[in-house]
Parts: C-alpha cells; structure tokens; sequence
C-alpha cells in the first residue's frame, strides 16, 4: 500500500517539479549566432589596458521593428569590456534573452586584434563546453564590429550570409575551413601554424579577402584571394577548385586558361643537407579545361602539353614565390615543421630552434599539371 | 415485509460472500454453494427440477405412456438435432423398447446428480426413464458468421477470424491441421461462469512442460467469470503488474495456426474471438501475417519500418520537449528559426504543451473508439481542424508539436497488436515527463529503466526478450528481418520445441 503510495507521490511530485532546474527554453534564450572582437576604439596604445569591443547577433523573427537583410530580423548587441566573458555580462544587460553560446557558428577578429595576438578569446571558447568545436574562426580586414554591424540589403541575415559564403567557399578551397579545433589543434602542434578566412566589407556585399596566416596566434601576412587556391594545393590535397591562370608571367601575350574540377595530391620529401634541410614538394594536378583564349589549338595534343607545362610554371612560380614570403615572415603554414619533425628523433627537433631553421631551409616545388579533357566540342 | 426481505437478502449474501472469502484454496472452489448438488446424490427427475428451481427457460417434456421425462434448455440445443435424435424416437415406441433404445451407446447413462446438471448446462437433454437418467448431446448454440477481423486486418492472405463460440474456432483450426498430433485439452474457468477453454498443442512439436505449466495456471484461477481471451491471460501471466502483455492475442485463424506449427500453445476461450498463445516475446508483437504473404525483401522493409514506428512514437515527443526545454544546440540552423517562431507564440513551457496535444489525440483516439463508425469519422474531421490548424493558430501549441505528436500517434498504429501499442503510448507519457524534467538525459533513463524492465519480463518462465535476451543471433532473422523461407530453417528458441527443424527447402 505503502508501496503504491509512494509511486503516486512521485509521479505527483514529477508533474510540480516539472519546470524548475537547469532549463533553457528555446523561445527564451538569445541564440549568439556570430560574434565579433575588436579592440575598443580611442583605447591605450598599451596593450594591457586596452578594451575589447565586443558584438554578437542573434536571430529573431518575432521582433517586429528591425529592418533586417533578407526580410529576417536579428539583434545586433554590442559592449565594451575588459574580457570576452565580462562583455558578455554587459551584452545581457541589454536584452530580455537569455544569452547562451551553443548556436554560435562562427566568430569574427578585427585585423588590429589579430595582429596582437587572439588566443586568450579562442580559450575562452574552447573552454566553453556548450560551444561546438566545429565553430569557425575568421579575420577581418578591417573592423568586425563595422562589418557585422551593418546589414546587406540583397544577402540573408548578416551572421548566416558570412557562414554560408565561408562555408562555400571554404569546399572550392578558395579559403581554409579553420573551425576552434583546427586553430587549437595548430596553435598547439609543434611545427605548423594556423590560418584563417579573411574577409573584408565592399559596399553592399562581403567579400572574402584571401588567407590570413598566424605566427602562433599573431597575424603576420595574408594571401591574396587569386593566389589562395595555389596555397591550398601547397598545403593539402585538394579534391575541387577553380584555377584562372594568366599566362602573360610566362612570357605569353593575352593568353588565360581556366582549369576546373581540379584534383590536387602533394607529397613532401624532407632531404637533410649540410646541417640544413632540404624539402621538395611534389604537386600532381589535374582538372579539365573549361577556358582558353590564345593561339594554341586544345586538340593538338603537343600543343595541349605545352599548356600543361605553362600552367605548371605558372603555379610553381606563384608557390616558389609564396614559400618565400612565409619563410620571411617565419610563418609556417604549410606546417613543413611536421614533415622535419618527423624524420628526426624528439631530442633533435627540440634542440632546434625551428622558426629560425625554417627561415634557411630550402623549400622546392615541382609542379605536374595534366589536363584529363578539354570540352565536348571538336572542330 | 419488503424491508426485512431486503434484509434477509442482503445479510444471505454477505454470508456467502464471506464464506468463499473464507473458505482456503483450491479445495474451497470444488465446494460448490448449493448444498444439494453433491455428486453422491443420486439423479433423480425430482432432484434435477429442484435445482432448476425458477429457471423458467427450463424445458420439462413429459411422455407419461412411456415413462419418459424429456429436460433441457430450450435455446441451447438445435432443434432438428433434439427431434432427430430425441424426439422423433421416443414418440414412435411403445413403453417396451424404451429400454432399448436408450441402452444404444449415443445415450450416456448418468449415475451422479452433478454431470446431469453440469451436462443440461452444455446444452444437453436429459431423458429420465425409470430410476435411470440419459444424456443426449444436442448442443447448437447461436453464432455469429464467420467474418473478417477488424483489428487485425492484412491485405493479402486468409481473412476468416475467430468468432465467440469455441467449437467453431476449433473447427477452424482443425480443418487447417489436419493432424492427429493436434491435442485439445480442455479446461473450465469462471466459478460462476464455467466458462470452457481448450488448450492446443501439437505433440512432438510444443514442448510438454509448457503445457503443463499453462494448464496448471489456468487450474488454479480463482474467479467468478472470465469474459474475453485478453482478460483471461492477466490472470495466468507472469507478472501482473508489467504494463506490457505477456501473451499475444490473436483473432486471425492463419497466426493461430502459425503460433500452433512454431511449437507454442494456443488457448481457446469459449465465448471470446480473441485466441491467446504462449510463451510469446515482446518482439512477436511487431509481426504481421503480412510478413509472410509478400516477399521476402517487402516483410523485411516492413518489418524494419515497424522498428522505425516503435522508436518514433516512444521518442519523438519527448525529443521535442527535451530540445525545446533543455537542448537548444542540437537544433539545426535551418530549422532554429522556425522552431523559434512557432515556439514564440506559445504560453505554456514545452513539457505542458506537450502533454496537452498527447491528451487530446487520446482523447480523439478514444472517442473514436466508442463511438459508431459514422459519428466516428465526424470526430476526427472535427478534431483533425481543430488539432492541426486552430491550436496552432490560436498560438495554443506550436506547428512542430502538432507534426510530433501526429507522427508518434500514427507511428503508434503501425505496431500490429492493439493491446502492445496501447501499452507503448502508456509508456510514452512516462518518457515525455522524464525528458520535461531531465532533458536528453530523462529520455535515456526512462529507455533504460524501460529496457531493464522489459529483460526482467518472463512470459510462461521464458525470456520476454527472447531471442534478444538471451541472445540466439539465428532467430533473428525472423524477428528484425523476414529472412527469406529457405533461411527460416528452425522454430523459435523460444518454444523449445523438441523437434526444431521446420523446413527443408534448398537455397
């Protein structure tokens, strides 16, 4: 009796208490979908004192005075604080939601921040176990806060409209896909650097603005957007992309090529020379002519090899050229670090001090670009 | 005098309702409540009308220049079966070859007081010629035709179902195993009632300690009356408080006998279409004879989407609540918005609106129940506008509920046995209170609590989880998948048949 009792009780009790604890009710929470940092404006040069200028956007469909792009309305919080966790404080004091970070989708660094280094905000992120590793990282050229700030009359929601372009993009490598786990896993590896998409605002739209390279968590240099394709296939095999090639570099008047459906595969070989090393990195390449204007004829199959060889040295050229830059800069990006590392024991690579290795080392692109076909026409 | 005669009545039958409360176990049922119907006393004409005393649909024939007394139940014998073998006979003899003709073997002598009246009950005539008693069966109840189940209903294959009255739905077991191994045991129940329920097996197949365990079960039940076959399994079943039933019903002729061939036992409860088989798993109640008339690769696909219903109704609901309450960041971006909107209008927190739209589907599915066909279809058009589109837009509940709780109701109808999917809609509830309270991690106790509960079950002493728990990966493929017949060499584990091979076709 007892018994039945107290089943009764409890389901009684599930029924009162059914309401209280933890609870996150969706249509109360103020779902962070893009944040951005930024350091304060008219802040201390002195680094310690500076203020973070601190704005997040979240969706609304319920509030009916914004005038959002894309006929969806979002609000736009902003705070000025010492850490990214006391902005948020202040951010909370200016809505009726509750704010919460697990919908966060992708987080915006202004280029004066980056330069300074953004490691501390990305630890504050990771260490938050509701914020997925999968959120993505990305530099602004220029102030985020303006960026984010503004709405794009012809574009959906700003926050969503520079995931959905990164996200694109990011499967035609025109830019890395850098998420919170790959810059921690970068920032923490020995012998690689992380990078990020770089966007910047043009008039009514967004536009990506290359790759930003990091020494550690500093901005150092970025790669142009026309050159970020060959930077991926330096970096990584790439199994789609886009390549418009002006061959007047290679001595070729008014002559472009545009290669699709590129498949890339790279592999490294670490040689140790003289006390230094030598690295030769090997690019297969191939993709299908989608585009050409110049004299040669595409049938001919020696004259198909000769622009074959053209494109090869052109993105040799271009790679040989940026591995220059990096290695000025002492980014390493291509993470050639891991490649070294891996042919010497433990004691050996920490004995050496590799950014100032990396900067003598010999880096050698060898590029083979085949093209599988040329179009379905025939003179 | 009304008042004392009340009285008098009333205080009758306390005592004899103290007195069956009183007397202890088994011997007491045997202790029948009218003192004179003991089974020393000899049959007599006059000791049977004073038994029938009142029953005025007692039929009392007398031949009195034969001395013959003719006395049966009116409605309980066929009357061309009485004029042929009763009637007829007795009114073209003289008094001289009475004797004889009753002494032909169709006439049973009766010397105890208690099978006389036992057998005028079963629809027998009594014929009482000098101090000696006969009886003739005549038995011919009223029956409904045999039609088609309307709870079970299949699109391809047999449509004949069980009918209320158990001769016939024996005889539609015979006619299809023709077989002398087809043993019938044949049980009563029901103190008042002694209702008749036979027991099937097929010898060499079923295994005997089951059926020894069920007749011993069903010995000792202790009841006034057993109405239906669904009512008579929660008084033999192993754990009465389990919200799940622990044997399958059925009311289709074809599961029966497939019940019977697999080597489990099929009871009979005169008076009940609903035909009853043991041991059964949870996992048989996810079968349709469907499974079997179409191909092989169809029962499986099936089979597997009946898995897919189960999942939905027991979850889905609770998902809702669970990531409308707790859980904001499993909500795809694409969705977030939508879910947020419709969520925005809405006064109630999720667990409540949850249970509100449960509620009401219930109660649309009940009073559609109860109600006739025709006024039946009105309430669910009304209670389809008013579910769908005026709560929504009355802001009362949100379009992604309504799509949740819609889905699970019609997901609950897929699980082919009524009783089982009533019992997951009860077990439902608990689940969505569980996710209200918990979240995600509510749902995965409440499955777990469920899952723990469900290997504890035992039906007939057997796993209710076979062949899952204990595991037999061979029967698997008749209980996830329909595997094709070739592959279906071996009767279920689960009945421990003594013969286990069923089927010698080559691949």
């Amino acid at each position: 009796m007892y018994k039945v009792l107290r089943l009764f009780l409890t389901v009684l009790l599930f029924g009162i208490v059914t309401g209280c604890g933890d609870q996150r009710i969706l249509e109360k929470l103020g779902l962070i979908q893009t944040t951005s940092y930024d350091i304060a404006p008219g802040s201390d040069e002195d680094e310690s004192k500076q203020k973070l200028l601190i704005s997040v956007t979240i969706p609304r469909p319920d509030s009916g005075t914004g005038t959002g792009s894309g006929g969806v309305n979002r609000e736009f919080l902003t705070a000025i604080a010492q850490t990214s966790k006391g902005g948020r404080v202040n951010l909370s004091r200016q809505t009726e939601l509750q704010l919460v970070s697990g919908q966060l989708r992708n987080t915006l660094f202004g280029l004066s921040l980056a330069k300074q280094g953004i490691w501390e905000h990305i630890d504050t992120l990771v260490r938050d176990p509701s914020i997925s590793p999968k959120v993505k990282i990305t530099v602004v050229n220029g102030n985020a806060h303006d960026l984010l700030a503004k709405n794009y009359p012809f574009h959906p929601r700003t926050g969503q409209y520079i995931d959905r372009m990164l996200e694109k993009e990011s499967h035609s490598q025109v830019v890395p896909s850098t998420t919170l786990y790959q810059f921690t896993k970068d920032y923490f590896d020995d012998g690689i650097d992380p990078i990020a998409p770089m966007i910047k605002e043009a008039g009514d739209n967004v536009k990506i603005d290359g790759v930003a390279l990091f020494q550690k968590d500093r901005y150092i240099m970025k790669i142009e957007p026309k050159q970020a394709l060959i930077f991926a296939m330096m970096r990584t095999d790439i199994k789609q992309g886009d390549l418009n090639v002006d061959l007047s570099g290679q001595n070729r008047n008014n002559e472009h090529v545009t290669l699709s459906s590129l498949v890339s595969h790279r592999s490294v070989h670490v040689t140790p020379h003289n006390g230094n090393f030598r690295v030769d990195i090997n690019i297969k390449v191939s993709g299908s002519v989608l585009e050409y204007i110049g004299v040669l004829d595409l049938e001919n199959d020696k004259d198909r090899s000769t622009i074959e060889k053209l494109v090869s040295e052109y993105v040799q050229a271009n790679a040989n050229e940026m591995i220059a830059v990096m290695q000025k800069n002492r980014v390493d990006s291509l993470g050639l670090g891991k490649n070294i590392r891996s042919t010497l024991h433990y004691a050996q690579w920490h004995k050496m001090n590799w950014p100032d290795t990396y900067q003598r080392i010999e880096v050698k692109f060898h590029v083979n670009v085949r093209i599988k076909d040329y179009g379905m026409f025939t003179k | 005098m009304g008042i004392s005669n009340d009285t008098r009545e009333g205080a009758a039958f306390m005592t004899l309702f103290r007195r069956t409360n009183r007397l202890p176990g088994k011997d007491a049922r045997r202790d029948d409540n009218r003192p004179n119907d003991d089974a020393d006393v000899p049959p007599s004409l006059q000791h049977t009308l004073d038994n029938f005393k009142d029953c005025m649909d007692l039929v009392h024939h007398a031949f009195p220049e034969i001395n013959v007394n003719l006395v049966y139940f009116g409605h309980l014998v066929g009357a061309e079966e009485l004029s042929r073998d009763v009637t007829i006979p007795l009114t073209n003899i003289r008094e001289n070859e009475v004797q004889a003709l009753l002494t032909r073997n169709q006439y049973k002598l009766t010397t105890n007081s208690k099978s006389l009246i036992k057998g005028i009950l079963n629809g027998e005539a009594a014929i009482f010629h000098n101090d000696n008693v006969y009886l003739m069966d005549v038995y011919k109840p009223e029956a409904r035709s045999i039609q088609q189940s309307e709870t079970e209903t299949v699109i391809t294959g047999p449509h004949d179902s069980f009918i209320e009255t158990a001769s016939a739905n024996l005889s539609l077991i015979r006619r299809r195993v023709k077989s002398s191994h087809l043993k019938v045991i044949k049980l009563e129940v029901g103190e008042v009632t002694k209702s008749i329920v036979y027991l099937l097996y097929i010898e060499g197949i079923a295994n005997m300690e089951y059926v020894r365990e069920l007749t011993d079960r069903i010995n000792l039940i202790e009841i006034d009356a057993v109405h239906d076959g669904n009512m008579l399994i929660q008084y033999i079943d192993d754990f009465p408080n389990s919200v799940f039933p622990l044997f399958s019903t059925t009311e289709r002729t074809d599961t029966a006998v497939s019940k019977l061939v697999a080597g489990r036992i099929v009871g009979i409860l005169d008076g009940s279409p609903s035909v009853f088989s043991a041991p059964s798993s949870f996992f048989e109640f996810m079968a349709s004879p469907d499974d079997y008339y179409q191909r092989w690769a169809t029962g499986t696909s099936l089979r597997v989407l009946r898995f897919i219903a189960l999942f939905i109704t027991l979850t889905f609901t609770a998902l809702y609540v669970s990531v409308t309450t707790f859980h904001y960041e499993m909500i795809p971006e694409a969705l977030l918005l939508t879910i947020t909107e419709s969520r925005s209008k809405v006064p109630f927190p999720p667990i409540y609106e949850a249970l509100l739209m449960e509620v009401t589907i219930e109660l649309l599915r009940e009073a559609g129940a109860r109600l006739p066909t025709k006024i039946g279809q009105t309430i669910g058009i009304v209670g389809g506008i008013v579910i769908g589109q005026a709560a929504v837009q009355a802001g009362f509940t949100s379009n992604i509920l309504i799509i949740a709780v819609a889905s699970s109701a019609i997901a609950s109808f897929v699980i082919p046995s009524y009783v089982m999917s009533a019992s997951i809609r009860l077990v439902r509830f608990g689940l969505i209170i569980m996710a209200g309270i918990l979240g995600d991690l509510g749902i995965a106790l409440g499955i777990a609590y469920l899952v723990v509960h469900l290997s504890g079950l035992t039906s007939l002493n057997s796993s209710y989880l076979t062949p899952v728990s204990p595991n037999n990966f061979k029967d698997w493929r008749d209980v996830f998948i329909r595997a094709p017949f070739w592959a279906l060499r071996r009767r279920p584990s689960q009945s421990r048949s003594p013969n286990l091979v069923r089927n010698r076709m080559k691949k």
